[in-house]
């Protein structure tokens, strides 16, 4: 007698019989598509595929989000109209505080207080705080999703996934593991919970750690992009030597299995529009739900650390710390807080910072870095606690921490010993 | 339940009406999600499963399957198969079967079967496994008024029964 | 000729002869079985994984899982 389960020899001897009896197997076509999906797979082909589709994808998120709505449109829109209008209209003026939180805090010059011209540097709830999101990062989180929607329901990410687990592997992780790295650079939230098919503890620690330090997200890709083009080739190369490096020793450090890859490679498929639609809908709606009120937030709570002098006085205590490890003067330490709460505000305040000058591009290279590194915004941290244990948890805070110090650092003593720093 | 890609999710939406994120391929979530589909004048309470292969877990969509599959002893499995794959399909379906789950098979994606020359015998294949198997196209919602009246057919069977009727048919075939 | 599948060439086709035990239920769902005709459709450079082609499925498996399938080639 049988016992059941069956056995796997015995249930496909079963299927077999049956699949006899009941399916016909015609002349097997090999189509074009056939050929497409074994081309797009094989290293000699599937790397220059692979190199030429994120190289698209970047083309589109810059051409599409960069230029064409925020430069083309949202700046103008913003610096040319709103900033003015609200600056002749708004009750109180430069140097009232109220005025100073909600529209435009101004600068010194020459010890003169001056008013703002751009809606990054005014710093208010009104300009800043709206500009951030809705200038710049609604647009190109927009254009990231859509591609990476496009991606995903063609079904390229699986092959994608195959050609980098020959190094990911080497660090211990699953090639699978570049789909959540790949979604977190549109916002890291998303990007954690796509850790969860990761098959071990080990890997989701790794992967959770690893994405919290080193990918930035879509928003603060996007202000990066619109403030220091120039020097995105550099600080993405940092940031993916900083992963895979770290990723490495954690490797080593970290107890667990890595499992080796058993991954179905499903056909392509024509992507439905629908689908892709309300894909891009939940995805940008859940990701503005998350990121408005952080940023209107953060501007309030920056507004009022300077307003009460708690920012200058941070900056003077923290100044020579930030100095002499990382090489980043003291003003820093405003974007620094506001990195706790939006990404792409401190960018932004970065580059406040910039437009007064007081940054040589070394350190604008190296703050926008540490910017990248030195911890997770607010949401995915909560996040981390949700979906890590507590010693988990403890441990990410802590690798966190080093990696900042010993990375950053490291790039500052590059700086030196190439004579840029 | 079924594997990863064949449309479950489009499945959920379409016999659901609800508005779920739908990931077609590997990439985004385990996650399950539950819905609520009208069914004989009451509201039946639907579970979108992670893709699985087998129900001896191979990866975190797997183990997640399977516990949901464990949690709900009392459930009817509608078993959406990829029709151009029907064999690594009946696998999946057999395990639901043996476990002593009630099933529905929808040979999903008819029509790319179709394209490849595969043509399948559903009744025939009913017959055997002696649970309703259904054509379905998701994506244009073929098959499914069809599917929806005969959930209520489903039944545990048992797996020699199964056996039997293969062997069965093979047997008279041959001596016929 | 039996070989392990991590050492099969590129293109090369063969016959699944044996599968390690922890392996076997694990692939099973995937159509990858003994008795089967499998077909190395790519292998990835310095110790990547394979890619394989079973009843015109592809599936990926990684080098050291390759190395508990055996196959019977030529």
């Amino acid at each position: 007698m049988l016992k059941v389960p069956l056995s796997v020899d015995e249930r496909w001897n079963l299927i077999e019989k049956i699949s006899k009896q009941t399916v016909e197997f015609g002349a097997r076509k090999h189509t074009l598509k056939d050929a497409i999906a074994e081309l797009t797979v094989k290293p000699l082909t599937g790397i220059p595929v692979a190199i030429a589709v994120l190289y698209g994808f970047w083309s589109f998120f810059i051409d599409f989000a960069g230029t064409l709505f925020t430069d083309g449109f949202m700046v103008r829109l913003f610096d040319e109209h709103w900033l003015p209008w609200l600056q002749s209209v708004f009750p109180g003026g430069l140097g009232n505080p109220f005025y100073a939180l909600l529209v435009d805090a101004g600068h010194m010059e020459n010890g003169v207080l001056v008013a703002s011209d751009n809606c990054l540097e005014s710093f208010g709830v009104l300009t800043s705080g709206f500009f951030v999101p809705f200038g710049v990062v609604l647009w190109a989180v927009l254009a990231f999703y859509l591609m990476f929607a496009l991606l995903e329901d063609v079904g390229y990410l699986p092959r994608l996934a195959v050609l980098v687990d020959t190094v990911l592997h080497k660090i211990g992780l699953h090639g699978y593991a570049i789909v959540p790295t790949f979604l977190a650079l549109g916002c890291n939230v998303p990007g954690v919970t796509a850790t969860r098919p990761l098959e071990t503890r080990k890997q989701r620690f790794m992967m959770i750690t690893l994405l919290s330090v080193f990918v930035p997200c879509g928003a603060q890709i996007g202000i990066m992009q619109d403030l220091v083009p120039e020097l995105m080739g550099w600080i993405f190369l940092t940031l993916v030597i900083g992963y895979l490096g770290f990723g490495f020793i954690l490797n080593k450090i970290v107890a667990g299995k890595s499992p080796e890859i058993i991954m179905d490679v499903p056909p392509y498929r024509m992507p439905m529009l629908k689908n892709i639609v309300s894909k891009l809908w939940i995805r940008t709606s859940r990701f503005l739900l998350v990121a408005v009120p952080f940023v209107l937030l953060g501007c309030l709570i920056v507004g009022l650390m300077y307003l009460t002098g708690a920012m200058d006085w941070l900056a003077t205590v923290l100044g020579p710390f930030l100095m002499s490890w990382f090489g980043v003067p003291g003003e820093t330490v405003a974007p620094l807080i506001a990195g706790f709460l939006r990404k792409d505000l401190a960018v932004g305040m970065l580059g406040g910072l910039m437009e007064q000058g007081i940054m040589t591009t070394f350190q604008v290279f190296t703050s926008v870095v540490l910017l990248c590194i030195y911890f997770p915004c607010l949401a995915t941290f909560a996040l981390m606690l949700k979906e890590e244990n507590w010693k988990e948890f403890l441990g990410s805070i802590a690798s966190l921490i080093a990696m900042v110090l010993v990375y950053g650092g490291l790039i500052h003593l590059v700086g030196i010993m190439l004579g840029v720093a | 339940m079924g594997h990863p890609n064949v449309g479950k999710s489009v499945f959920f939406n379409r016999l659901t009406g609800a508005k779920v994120l739908e990931s077609n391929y590997p990439g985004t979530t385990v996650d399950f999600t539950k819905g609520w589909m009208r069914f004989g004048g009451e509201d039946v309470e639907l579970i979108d499963v992670p893709g699985a292969f087998s129900l001896e877990p191979k990866d975190r969509a797997e183990e997640v399957a399977v516990k949901i599959l464990e949690e709900n002893r009392d459930s009817v499995v509608i078993c959406v198969l990829d029709a151009s794959k029907v064999e690594r399909g009946l696998y999946l379906a057999l395990e639901i079967i043996e476990r002593g789950y009630p099933v529905v098979v929808a040979l999903n994606m008819w029509d790319v079967a179709e394209d490849k020359n595969i043509r399948i015998d559903a009744e025939k294949l009913e017959r055997i496994l002696g649970v309703p198997v259904v054509p379905t196209i998701a994506i244009s919602g073929e098959g499914f008024k069809e599917l929806v009246s005969k959930i209520k057919e489903a039944a545990p069977v048992k797996i020699e029964k199964i056996i039997e009727n293969a062997g069965g048919v093979e047997s008279a075939a041959v001596s016929g | 000729m039996e070989k392990k599948l991590s050492e099969m060439d590129f293109d090369e086709e063969g016959t699944v002869k044996e599968i390690e035990e922890t392996l076997r239920k694990q692939v099973a769902g995937m159509g990858i079985r003994e008795g089967k005709n499998i077909r190395m459709a790519t292998k990835q450079p310095i110790k990547g994984p394979v890619v394989v082609e079973v009843d015109e499925s592809l599936t990926s498996l990684g080098l050291g899982v390759a190395k508990k399938i055996v196959v019977e080639v030529g």
